[in-house]
């Protein structure tokens, strides 16, 4: 496999021609754009599919391409100059994550033949370069080497976002959803940028990998147990994790700052599968994932991230239960993923959390675009309450659906079951030890059962019981772009689990842990980034109950039962001919979780009722005392130059005289200051 | 090594040429008193300081005069009563690149003027007398340069007979010129009486003898000396308060030679202000003599001569009397390099040296451009100037990089060397000087941008016929326009040249 990382840096622009050729010539194109947009994202799949094999046989790349700027400052480490570079980091995860990526971007891509260009949208070519420039972004991303460059990329796909979200931007709604994702979002990358400064200025180095990587830096500061800005080294690693995780909040919709992810459903459902649910909702995880060995060496923040993780996972899921969106309920279901895979992060289940965002991006990635495809069979339309009885109609839509629904509920055998229970196990072990832990673990144990219920109602009013309205009895056909994406997605939704079976390896010990192996190195990774090495950085310890059989059985069982018996009450509720509804009987409780939590109300209120005042305290000191002060020195010099233009009087005899003063008053004062007068 | 050993007076070249060139037209006009061949006047004057500005440039390459080992060191001729290094050279080379200017732009706007040999062998002669002050090593010789550069100008100034203003202006610039050259070589007396020599270097041998045996008794006679030498300088740079020639002289002058006077001339008058004091004068003796530092004189100057500039500049209604000030005030930013002088680094002078080099294309082309208005006749005040964008783009954008440039706006030229003063500034402490910097250019954007929007943004006036296009004025243009936008990228060699001149002279 020598040289096949030399291609690596055409995985990105692949996509970034496809997006310049969307822009300049989509319009002249005979798919306004989608035929250059699925061969790049095609070719970035199979590059990246190399690189995949090129990892398993153990090579790994780790290579600066350019040096943009570079600087002679200290770092506080002592570090001297600095250098701001683009370079690549092709290791495990990354492989992992460039394959996720492409492909879902290629399917996405090829769905989008189906559900935008069939449906004979305008602005075709805009919606293809959104895209190209998104997938573009994200995978420069995926393999960016040094935290700063993340950063950039990170910004990239959130214009991406923004862009896609209000592509229908003569509605009302869109370009308001637009704004609100860009602005949440930057609110959280605002933290994040000054985490990049501060983690810049302590260490001298924005790399991840290598011994010049400021978590080698940070390791080693710590071990000297020195001071940094005035704090102990530990703590300033805490600090500054926090300030990149400000970023990683917004990005991956955690609270408080999720409130944007529902409203940018308003994008096209391809761009919400793609963007929203697989893979730019991800880079947040992703990031921590990324540094995970920075993280671990501050157990306060990867508590911090846990608690954070579960309180989510559980919050967004009760609100998933009460919307009758489809789009909606997958939005809340989305959040409380991330949530899942934040929680494994902070406990220190690297693989767990990993695991869990590959067969999310895949389960979540179908579900959406098989609401997409539904929203074709409707004519457009994404009230659960006018559907119902599509499951004989549709069946590829059916069937992949629920193989998605299934994983999602975490239904033992399929993917999204081993994930989250390895995810869960995890946490317990851990929570055994650390009540904080154990607080977010029930949490997370809790959401369990709301996701099967909120997951089967959605199955159930779609797909099950008779027809709610015409075009529920008369669907729209779909082609054989739309299903083909979504049988993909779903082989993969059932198989993709049997990656990393630890349940069944604890139980018989059978090896079938492959995603673990894969991250741990055993084929070839980058050393210090492996599973292994972060391990070591954890300060966890972990209990068992028992045996660590025993505790493997409670922990699954616990998790399938409540899955199970959410997913129960959600059949005998409304698996029925004619299901009703059943909000009114959940009284104050309903309309607090109908309302979200109030989440939106108190963030408007702070902007409006704190920013805004203050903004214009500002603004009324900027208007009257600095400009007073400009436009006082303005009037004052014009008066100024006034009075001295009289000076000159057109008369040479006075000319003289002033000539003559001028000299002596010099004279004087100098003679003074000489004492030539003494 | 040189390829061709020239002897010793040929370093004179470039003031050689600009002489002869002068005595060509002389002649010329004794054979054909009554042409107006423009051509032929015009093209020998240009030529000559083009040659001569070739020369110039050469040498400065070939490193004649340049200190260290592969140089051969200053060229003293005449027993040090001349001398060629590379101070002479890169203000000769400023001379000579505005006299083209001048020459070229002349050309049109003396269509029509009766005399035309006289006006050419005048500017050449004026500049011949600049070029002689940046090697005049000697009080004697410095004199009689500013007295050759200075007696042409009066008459220059003067030369459109017919028009009131230029003969009053030419009279008012004789008389002050007259009551500061009297001061000036009282100054000279008074050293030479102080010291015994006129002869630069001698003088310094003299004050640090003096200084070290603690036997000198004409501390005071020394002191009003050099005063009085600063106030002969201040009239040629046209500093406060010997500046109330400049405005008056700088409007009734043909535009031309307003651009000339307020470029070259200034340039002139700084070099011979920074030779005599970094050779004549050294810092640490003659304080020790005079009691006080005589950098005090040249903050003193520098922050009056600014505000002063600056401030008067602002409410002008005239164009030409605008730029007058603007000239005063860009003098102020130049002495920064006198006053700078007490840190003993040459960052500052070698600045100062780079904005008069920047000033000489900038300047001249603002002032070129109010030639050009004045040959299209369409007015002086800010109004008459309303629209010119629409008619004239070309000459317009050039007016747009005057303007920014001498405001100091980066990219262009004008901004690098403001740049270069103000760290100089700071560099030797002149907090307060550097403030006074940075307050007048932000005023300055004021007035400058006043002009801009004018031409571009205000509707003309009235129906205003086409105008025409004088390839000579144009040309000068254009060409002091590129020069200030690509002096930038040019500026790696001409900080090197400014600043080996500078460190040579204060070494």
């Amino acid at each position: 496999m020598e040289g096949v990382f030399d291609f690596a840096p055409a995985i990105a622009v692949f996509p970034l021609v496809a997006f310049v050729i969307a822009l300049a010539f989509g319009k002249h194109l005979p798919k306004k754009g989608a035929i250059p947009g699925i061969l790049a994202t095609g070719g970035s799949l199979l590059l990246s599919a190399l690189m995949l094999v090129a990892v398993s046989s153990g090579e790994v790349y780790h290579e600066t391409l350019y040096e943009w700027a570079a600087g002679d400052a200290t770092s506080a480490t002592g570090v001297e100059g600095i250098a701001f570079t683009f370079g690549i980091l092709i290791d495990p995860l990354a492989a992992l994550m460039l394959v996720i990526v492409s492909l879902v971007a290629f399917l996405v891509h090829v769905f989008s033949l189906g559900y935008m260009n069939a449906e004979g949208e305008t602005g075709l070519p805009r919606y293809y370069a959104g895209l190209g420039l998104f997938t573009f972004s994200m995978l420069a991303f995926v393999y960016a080497d040094n935290l700063l460059m993340a950063f950039m990329f990170f910004e990239l796909v959130g214009l991406c976002s923004f862009l896609l979200i209000g592509f229908w931007f003569r509605t009302k709604s869109a370009p308001s959803a637009a704004k609100k994702a860009f602005l949440v979002t930057r609110f959280g990358d605002y933290f994040f940028l000054i985490g990049v400064v501060a983690i810049a200025a302590t260490f001298g180095t924005l790399q991840f990998a290598g011994d010049e990587s400021f978590v080698a830096a940070a390791q080693t500061a710590i071990d000297d147990g020195g001071t940094l800005f005035g704090f102990d080294a530990q703590t300033w690693v805490t600090i500054t994790g926090l300030l990149v995780l400000g970023g990683v909040l917004g990005k991956s919709a955690q609270f408080p700052l999720h409130t944007w992810l529902p409203d940018a459903m308003e994008g096209p459902t391809t761009v919400s599968a793609l963007i929203h649910a697989a893979t730019m909702v991800a880079a947040g995880v992703y990031l921590v994932a990324r540094m995970f060995g920075y993280y671990a060496l501050s157990p306060t923040t990867l508590a911090i991230i846990a608690f954070v993780g579960g309180f989510t996972a559980l919050f967004a899921a009760t609100m998933g239960v009460v919307k009758d969106d489809i789009k909606q309920v997958l939005a809340y279901s989305t959040i409380s993923q991330y949530g899942y895979m934040m929680l494994g992060l902070g406990v220190g289940g690297y693989v767990a959390g990993v695991f869990h965002l590959m067969n999310h991006a895949f389960f979540k990635a179908l579900l959406f675009l098989g609401a997409g495809s539904v929203i074709v069979l409707m004519h457009h339309e994404q009230d659960m309450w006018k559907m119902g009885g599509l499951k004989d109609k549709a069946p590829v839509t059916y069937y992949t659906f629920l193989a998605g629904a299934l994983a999602l509920a975490g239904i033992i055998p399929f993917s999204g079951f081993w994930s989250k229970d390895e995810i869960l196990y995890d946490a317990f072990i851990v929570g055994l030890e650390e009540p904080v832990i154990m607080a977010a673990y029930a949490m997370g144990l809790a959401a369990v059962f709301f996701t099967g219920f909120y997951t089967f109602r959605m199955v159930f009013l779609t797909f099950h019981g008779e027809p709610r309205s015409e075009a529920a009895e008369d669907p729209h056909p779909v082609g054989w772009s739309i299903k083909a994406p979504l049988i993909v997605l779903g082989v993969l939704a059932v198989v993709a689990g049997a990656a990393n079976l630890a349940p069944v390896y604890k139980l018989t010990g059978l090896e079938l842990t492959f995603l673990e192996s894969w991250l741990d190195g055993e084929y070839g990774a980058i050393e210090g980034l492996t599973y292994g090495a972060y391990g070591e950085l954890l300060a966890y310890e972990t209990g068992v109950v028992g045996t660590e059989q025993l505790t493997v059985m409670i922990a699954a069982g616990l998790s399938l039962l409540l899955a199970f018996s959410g997913a129960g009450v959600a059949w005998k509720l409304y698996n029925v001919p004619e299901p009703v509804v059943y909000r009114d009987r959940l009284g104050r409780v309903g309309d607090v979780i109908e309302a979200n939590y109030y989440q939106d109300e108190y963030q408007v209120w702070l902007a409006e009722g704190v920013t805004l005042p203050l903004a214009r305290a500002a603004d009324r000191f900027d208007q009257t005392a600095i400009d007073g002060a400009v436009d006082g020195v303005s009037t004052a010099s014009l008066f100024g130059s006034d009075r001295l233009k009289r000076i000159q009087t057109g008369i040479v005899t006075n000319y003289a005289a002033l000539l003559v003063t001028g000299f002596i008053v010099l004279l004087l004062v100098l003679g003074y200051a000489g004492g030539w007068f003494l | 090594m040189a390829v061709v050993e020239l002897p010793e007076w040929a370093a004179l070249a470039p003031v050689l040429i600009l002489a002869g060139t002068a005595l060509a037209l002389f002649v010329f006009d004794s054979i054909n008193p009554r042409s107006t061949n423009r051509t032929v006047l015009a093209g020998t004057a240009a030529i000559g300081s083009l040659v001569a500005l070739g020369v110039a440039v050469w040498f400065t390459v070939a490193g004649v005069g340049a200190s260290g080992l592969e140089g051969f060191g200053a060229i003293e001729l005449f027993d040090g009563q001349l001398v060629v290094d590379q101070m002479a050279l890169y203000f000769m080379i400023i001379v000579a690149v505005v006299t083209a200017l001048v020459s070229v732009a002349s050309y049109d706007y003396m269509e029509g003027h009766t005399y035309q040999a006289e006006y050419y062998s005048l500017v050449m002669l004026a500049a011949t007398g600049m070029a002689t002050m940046a090697a005049a090593n000697s009080l004697v010789t410095i004199l009689i340069a500013l007295e050759l550069a200075s007696l042409p100008s009066y008459a220059l100034v003067a030369i459109l007979k017919d028009n009131r203003g230029s003969i009053e202006a030419g009279l008012k610039y004789f008389l002050i010129g007259a009551l500061s050259s009297a001061i000036f070589v009282y100054g000279i007396s008074l050293v030479y009486g102080a010291t015994g020599y006129l002869q630069l270097d001698a003088i310094a041998t003299q004050l640090e003898t003096g200084a070290a045996d603690g036997e000198f008794a004409y501390g005071g006679l020394l002191g009003l000396g050099i005063l009085m030498l600063i106030g002969g300088f201040a009239f040629k740079t046209a500093s406060v308060p010997f500046h109330f020639w400049a405005p008056e002289a700088y409007e009734g002058a043909p535009a031309p030679i307003a651009a000339f006077l307020s470029s070259a001339s200034k340039a002139a008058g700084f070099v011979i202000a920074f030779r005599v004091f970094t050779t004549a004068f050294p810092l640490d003796a003659t304080s020790a003599l005079i009691g006080v530092d005589w950098t005090l004189a040249f903050v003193i100057l520098a922050i009056v001569t600014m505000t002063v500039g600056n401030f008067a500049a602002a409410t002008q209604q005239n164009v030409k009397r605008m730029l007058a000030y603007s000239s005063i005030g860009h003098a102020g930013y130049a002495l920064i390099g006198l006053a700078g002088l007490g840190a003993g680094s040459e960052l500052v002078m070698g600045a100062a040296m780079m904005h008069l080099l920047v000033y000489g294309f900038m300047n001249t082309g603002a002032f070129l451009f109010v030639a050009l208005a004045e040959h299209w006749g369409v007015g002086r005040t800010f109004e008459d100037y309303n629209g010119l964008g629409q008619r004239a783009p070309v000459a317009c954008f050039a007016l747009v990089i005057f303007m920014f440039s001498l405001a100091g706006i980066p990219p262009l030229g004008g901004f690098w060397s403001k740049y270069f003063l103000f760290t100089g500034a700071i560099e030797a402490g002149l907090l307060v000087v550097a403030a006074a910097l940075i307050v007048n250019s932000a005023l300055s954007l004021y007035y400058y941008s006043r002009l801009v929007k004018a031409v571009w943004f205000e509707e003309p006036p009235a129906a205003r016929d086409s105008l025409g296009q004088p390839t000579g004025l144009y040309a000068a243009i254009v060409f002091a326009a590129v020069m200030t936008v690509v002096l930038l990228p040019g500026f790696g060699p001409v900080v090197e040249t400014a600043l080996d001149a500078a460190a040579a002279m204060i070494a």
